[in-house]
């Protein structure tokens, strides 16, 4: 699929949802607006902002019009793949096993998983990392760190 | 009189330890963070954010205002000797800068951009003192209608700026103003779009939405591809300008300050555009122009003076009106607004050691900037050694703690992973994620000033024709819109003749 009509097409999307949770809001009256007003008059903006681009699509000439597997095309997408779980499992565990030891396991995952760094190398870098940041928020910061369920 | 009094109580204010500190320290991690490629002002701005909560605004301000001016002065380092542009407003240093280099004139190249840079920095900051407090008292007569048309005017001319599709922007703009309303309505205290998602209910945090648009995308994007650094092997013997290189460059110097200071105070103008603007007409009024690429001084000069002097000019709008001029401003407002301080026309009524203070650290920072870029050149360059394969996970490590360290949530870490992923797909689509990010941190103040204008005149949008200031920035807006029009409208007809041709 064209890229650019595909673009449009999420956006115009995006406008109508919006367009529709600012009516269930309440757009209120011109005299008095309601919570909705803005949001709706977004909503409404946005959809003919996409529906310009979708249809500026059709004007474009063939030779430099982008298709969507061309964005990955010759580069190593599987990388921000691997990344975005990574940090997603992040997200899960930081709570539950406490800041420290998430850190350490994300740090040495991406070291040695996803960069392939030497053993000595990453876990050299991610003790040494999770630890100074550790005292950095912990104690200087005084930010609240989330001990997990082995207490540290 | 005035001049030197407020500049005298800005001293007294920047010289205290703890801001002078802090001053280095902005200056110092903004220059590291302009070499590195891959990290940018935004994103360092954003991590550091969390931290400013345990020390005062000014101080605060002062640490994020040195990051700003010296990534600019370090982007240039990484221009010049690999080829690479550390921050996006030293792309054009590239040019002459590295072809100085590789002439075996690296030296002259970093000193010029280190001495225009604080000649140009310096001078935006006299600019900056002359202007601010006049602008302040014109500021201080504006109601709900003008406010709301002069941030229309700010946006339009933000995407009229814009570097790829203006409609794409402006939709951007759109979709910012968007999720600026979610959160409950400071009007009747509904919640809207928060999806019973208790921490969407204070709204939706400037952090996260930043640190995943710019820091979490910047890293995905990056990590596709081989980046690889060759520093060059020149030597770096004699970093002072000769008196032949000031010659050349001298006007350059004073044109790219002139023109960086007032592009700086253009929404979107920024940084990034006044160099490739300085560059444009050092070349159009330069006897040779075919030295251009080649490595001419004066295309060193240019640029990088522009850039600096175009920080000054984007805190003019900052100070006086409340409006961020780019995004790194927006981050600057969320730091104010951290500390319960709202930025605008009575910020230096209520604040004024923060006003002059942060002023007059621009000089003191410049001065530190020049100390540390000289001497510091070869440490510079180690620097730039650090792959990017140990850079990365750094980079998003202190993304994922510094963004859950504000609110203690992993909500606003998700969050920022979600950015992070629209951020990259929104680049990859060619849409800018800047306007979504203005017209975010725009979006509350120009919901109060819509509203509040409308029920002043009973529902009726003329009243942002019947006042002049209001209707002057609309008309200004109008116009740019128009011819934005009429030009993509007249491209489209030479490219269907060509077609025919």
């Amino acid at each position: 699929m064209q890229a650019e009509r595909a673009g449009g097409l999420f956006w115009f999307a995006v406008g109508l949802i919006s367009i529709y949770g600012s009516i269930k809001l309440g757009v209120g009256t011109l005299r008095e607006p309601g919570p909705g007003f803005l949001s709706f008059l977004a909503g409404c903006f946005i959809s003919l902002m996409a529906a310009i681009v979708f249809l500026q699509s059709f004007l474009q000439r063939q030779e430099v019009v982008a298709k969507l597997s061309g964005f990955w095309k010759g580069l190593r997408w599987n990388r921000p793949l691997y990344i975005g779980f990574i940090l997603v499992a992040y997200i899960l565990a930081l709570e539950r096993i406490g800041f420290l030891l998430t850190s350490l396991l994300t740090l040495l995952v991406m070291f040695k998983g996803v960069e392939k760094l030497s053993w000595w190398k990453s876990i050299l870098i991610s003790v040494t990392i999770s630890a100074v940041s550790f005292w950095l928020f912990n104690n200087v910061l005084r930010a609240t760190l989330p001990k997990g369920v082995f207490g540290f | 009189m005035d001049f030197f009094s407020n500049l005298i109580a800005g001293l007294n204010v920047v010289l205290q330890p703890l801001n002078l500190t802090f001053c280095f320290l902005g200056v110092l991690i903004g220059t590291l963070i302009g070499v590195l490629p891959g990290i940018g002002p935004v994103g360092t701005m954003a991590i550091l954010l969390p931290m400013t909560y345990g020390i005062p605004p000014t101080t605060a301000i002062i640490m994020f205002a040195g990051i700003y001016y010296g990534a600019q002065y370090g982007g240039s380092t990484t221009s010049i000797l690999v080829n690479i542009p550390g921050e996006a407003a030293s792309v054009i240093t590239t040019l002459d800068g590295y072809q100085m280099a590789l002439q075996g004139r690296a030296g002259p190249a970093l000193g010029i951009a280190a001495f225009g840079s604080f000649i140009a920095g310096t001078l935006s900051v006299i600019g900056l003192q002359a202007i601010a407090p006049p602008l302040v008292r014109v500021a201080l007569s504006f109601g709900p209608p003008e406010y709301f048309s002069l941030m229309i005017l700010g946006l339009v001319l933000l995407t009229y700026l814009a570097q790829k599709s203006m409609v794409k922007a402006l939709m951007m703009a759109g979709v910012g103003v968007l999720l600026g309303t979610i959160g409950l309505d400071s009007m009747t205290g509904q919640p809207r779009f928060a999806f019973n998602i208790p921490e969407l209910l204070d709204g939706l945090g400037l952090v996260p939405l930043v640190m995943g648009l710019f820091g979490i995308s910047e890293v995905f994007l990056n990590v596709e591809k081989i980046i690889q650094v060759h520093v060059t092997s020149t030597k770096i013997s004699r970093l002072l300008p000769s008196f032949q290189d000031w010659m050349e460059s001298k006007w350059a110097i004073a044109r790219g300050s002139v023109i960086g200071f007032f592009l700086g105070i253009l929404p979107g103008g920024g940084a990034v555009l006044s160099s490739l603007v300085s560059y444009a007409v050092e070349k159009r009024v330069s006897k040779n122009p075919e030295k251009f690429g080649k490595g001419a001084i004066e295309g060193v000069a240019a640029p990088e003076s522009a850039n600096n002097s175009a920080t000054g000019g984007a805190f003019i709008p900052l100070l006086t009106l409340g409006i961020p001029a780019n995004v790194v401003m927006a981050i600057l407002i969320g730091a104010l607004m951290i500390h319960g301080i709202t930025p605008g026309p009575m910020l230096l009524k209520e604040h004024p050691d923060l006003f002059w203070g942060v002023i007059a650290s621009m000089y003191v920072g410049n001065a530190m900037l020049l100390v540390l870029n000289l001497p510091l050149i070869g440490l510079w360059i180690q620097v730039l050694r650090v792959p990017y394969s140990i850079l990365f996970p750094l980079i998003l490590f202190f993304c994922l703690i510094g963004c859950y360290a504000i609110n203690n949530s992993t909500v606003d870490v998700a969050l920022m992973l979600l950015f992070g992923v629209v951020g990259y797909l929104m680049r990859k689509f060619e849409y800018e994620p800047a306007p979504l990010v203005m017209a975010f941190v725009l979006s509350p103040i120009l919901e109060q000033a819509l509203r509040q204008s409308l029920i002043l005149s009973g529902g009726s949008f003329i009243i942002f024709l019947t006042r002049p200031i209001s209707i002057g920035c609309l008309i200004v807006a109008a116009g740019l819109l128009a011819t934005s029009t009429v030009s993509f409208l007249r491209n489209r007809m030479k490219e269907k003749e060509a077609e025919n041709l």
